[in-house]
């Protein structure tokens, strides 16, 4: 017989499972945060929606990606993405709000370059900071090939554009003073010291200190900077639509795109699976039609046309001139000398 | 209990009932958070005040504080000055011009600061119409560098905070009987004179009230300085946000937010002994 006291016991019961509905694996759903635009976007489709498809899961997109959201998320317990793509230094810098990867879960892995896999993130497409300009300033030919010809504004004269915190610039500043690839890390004081005296040398001339991706390819296209330092995708994306922007990789830096998974998820088993299958050769070589973010796996972007590779950072003939971000290095000196870089903007 | 002292204990009840939910609102939005704020702002892991005492050790932290001080200062000048001068031109006009350029000073309130400030962007890159015009001028034969500068920061956010300038020395300007101008005039004043010991003295209170809006709103201003300025034009609220969504340092974060409202105070504190802080409301 249904009394009132069943009643009450039951209607308890209904909000206890939903007040813990969270804390259990909802295997139906999994929420990707990321950047936005082109990034999102590629990422979605060439990476997560066919494995979702073949696991019965749907993928739901968030954006942007923010650091301050996520430790929320993660410090009430209840993270609302199950995986998120950062920068690459924040697998370190917030190591503490992230779940250490099981890499059984991810043999793919193997097959990558070490330098892409960490404890607590795998990069999973990748891209560069390169030299971009604008093809009025520099027409074609005439362009610059390096860090040193982004200094010199003598024989490249114009406004320049660089990235508002201390990284990425670390490395363009050493590599503008000539330090070899090989001893760019690890990061001393006196390398530290070096790329700060560049940088106020270049100073003068520095018009934007951009802090979203988007700033330099509009502010080379309308003529606003002659030379800025970008993100290779959102370049690449402009001047398909016939903007007056070039680039170039050589002396490029680069990176990766991470992905990590916030601490407490339920969906955790599950989302290093699907890692798994953003990194495996039949996703990597997706990539390559999309022509912005390339492959991490070596073999799939060796996969590539001819045409496809001059795109691709991780082919053998542009990742040669190129430096590697170590993202380990990058989060240390871009909080040890954080106060030293802001008053160097200040000066 | 007489008849009188029963209808204003019923007034009293009323207006109790009626503040009830205002002030609901400012309890669990306002000073709760407030409060919550506040203990974050001691709960740094290296010690209850370590926040604090970063915020005022580091040089740069100072640096920026001053140069918010300084941007302040110069905006609500420049809002103050065009401000008045707009004012005493507004009260001269016939009423349907009057109306229309009244539109045009609180029209643009309507429109998001976000979308204000891209306008500006346009308005004053290098390339932009402005320099274009300065140039067709022969006044100058450079671009002059005023987006991503201290200029470009400071034309927006005047733009932006003109209104509240506009609005109560206005309404000061327009309660001064045109009379005593008038008999001021008739007994020999200059024009100069007459601004001076009329004109001034009467609409001091406008002044303040438009001072004091000026200066506590261009205080907390993110994203105008954010978009038009250059590094050195960072503001305290530029640099609360990286402490927020970079450092995720939010004790310190908190410290610097409690840093800016004690500002705030003060200026209120400091603008009370001149104005009656009921005087603050008298807009429009």
């Amino acid at each position: 017989m249904l009394t009132r006291r069943h009643l009450i016991a039951a209607g308890a019961a209904g909000a206890m499972t939903s007040l813990i509905g969270r804390a259990q694996a909802d295997t139906t759903k999994l929420t990707f945060c990321s950047w936005g635009g082109a990034l999102s976007d590629l990422e979605k489709s060439a990476l997560l929606d066919p494995f979702g498809k073949t696991r019965g899961f749907e993928v739901v997109a968030a954006s942007p990606t923010n650091y301050a959201k996520l430790k929320a998320m993660v410090e009430s317990g209840q993270p609302e993405w199950d995986l998120v793509d950062v920068g690459g230094r924040f697998i370190w810098q917030g190591a503490d709000l992230l779940e250490t990867l099981d890499m059984s879960l991810i043999p793919n892995a193997k097959a990558l370059d070490p330098s892409w896999v960490a404890p607590k993130g795998i990069f999973t497409s990748t891209g560069a900071t390169v030299v971009a300009w604008n093809t009025k300033a520099f027409p074609e030919g005439k362009g610059p090939k390096s860090w040193k010809d982004f200094w010199d504004v003598k024989n490249f004269p114009g406004p320049r554009g660089l990235y508002k915190p201390f990284y990425y610039n670390y490395e363009a500043a050493l590599l503008a003073a000539g330090t070899p690839h090989a001893d760019i890390y690890p990061v001393t004081e006196d390398k530290v010291k070096l790329a700060m005296d560049k940088i106020r040398e270049l100073k003068p001339n520095v018009k934007v200190w951009w802090t979203a991706g988007a700033q330099p390819p509009q502010l080379l296209s309308t003529g606003e900077l002659a030379m800025s330092s970008a993100w290779s995708g959102r370049v690449l994306a402009i001047i398909k639509e016939n903007a007056p922007v070039a680039m170039t990789y050589e002396d490029g830096i680069a990176w990766g795109n991470a992905w990590v998974i916030p601490k407490g998820t339920p969906n955790a088993k599950l989302v290093m699976e699907a890692i798994n299958y953003a990194i495996s050769p039949e996703a990597q070589a997706r990539l390559l039609d999309l022509g912005t973010y390339g492959p991490v796996l070596a073999d799939a972007a060796a996969k590539g046309t001819p045409e496809q590779r001059k795109f691709i950072v991780t082919a053998p003939e542009n990742i040669k001139n190129m430096l590697i971000l170590n993202e380990e290095q990058a989060a240390l000196y871009s909080a040890k000398y954080e106060n030293d870089w802001n008053r160097m903007q200040l000066e | 209990m007489n008849a009188a002292g029963r209808q204003r204990a019923m007034r009293v009840a009323v207006a109790a009932l009626l503040l009830t939910p205002a002030m609901a609102i400012i309890a669990l939005g306002f000073v709760a958070p407030l409060i919550r704020l506040a203990i974050l702002s001691f709960s740094s892991p290296a010690g209850p005040l370590a926040a604090y005492r970063e915020l005022a050790t580091v040089d740069v932290y100072r640096v920026v504080l001053r140069n918010t001080l300084v941007l302040a200062l110069v905006v609500s000048v420049a809002s103050l000055a065009i401000g008045f001068a707009l004012s005493l031109a507004l009260m001269r006009l016939e009423a349907g011009w009057r109306a229309i350029v009244f539109a045009c000073v609180v029209l643009p309130l309507w429109i998001s600061v976000l979308v204000r400030t891209f306008s500006w962007m346009l308005i004053l890159e290098r390339n932009g119409p402005l320099n274009r015009f300065l140039a067709a001028l022969g006044i100058v034969d450079q671009p002059l560098p005023l987006l991503f500068a201290f200029p470009g920061v400071a034309i927006g956010m005047v733009h932006v905070l003109l209104p509240y300038a506009i609005l109560p020395i206005y309404a000061a300007l327009s309660r001064i009987d045109p009379a005593l101008l008038r008999a001021s005039g008739g007994l020999g004043a200059s024009r100069v004179t007459t601004f001076r010991r009329v004109l001034l003295p009467l609409s001091a209170r406008g002044l303040a009230t438009a001072a004091t809006f000026t200066f506590l709103l261009s205080l907390g201003f993110f994203v105008t300085p954010a978009l038009l300025g250059g590094p050195s034009d960072t503001t305290i609220s530029m640099l609360i946000d990286s402490f927020v969504n970079e450092r995720l340092d939010w004790p310190l974060a908190a410290a610097a937010s409690m840093t800016l409202l004690a500002m705030a105070l003060a200026v209120i504190g400091l603008a009370g002994r001149f104005v009656p802080v009921s005087a603050l409301s008298e807009v429009g």
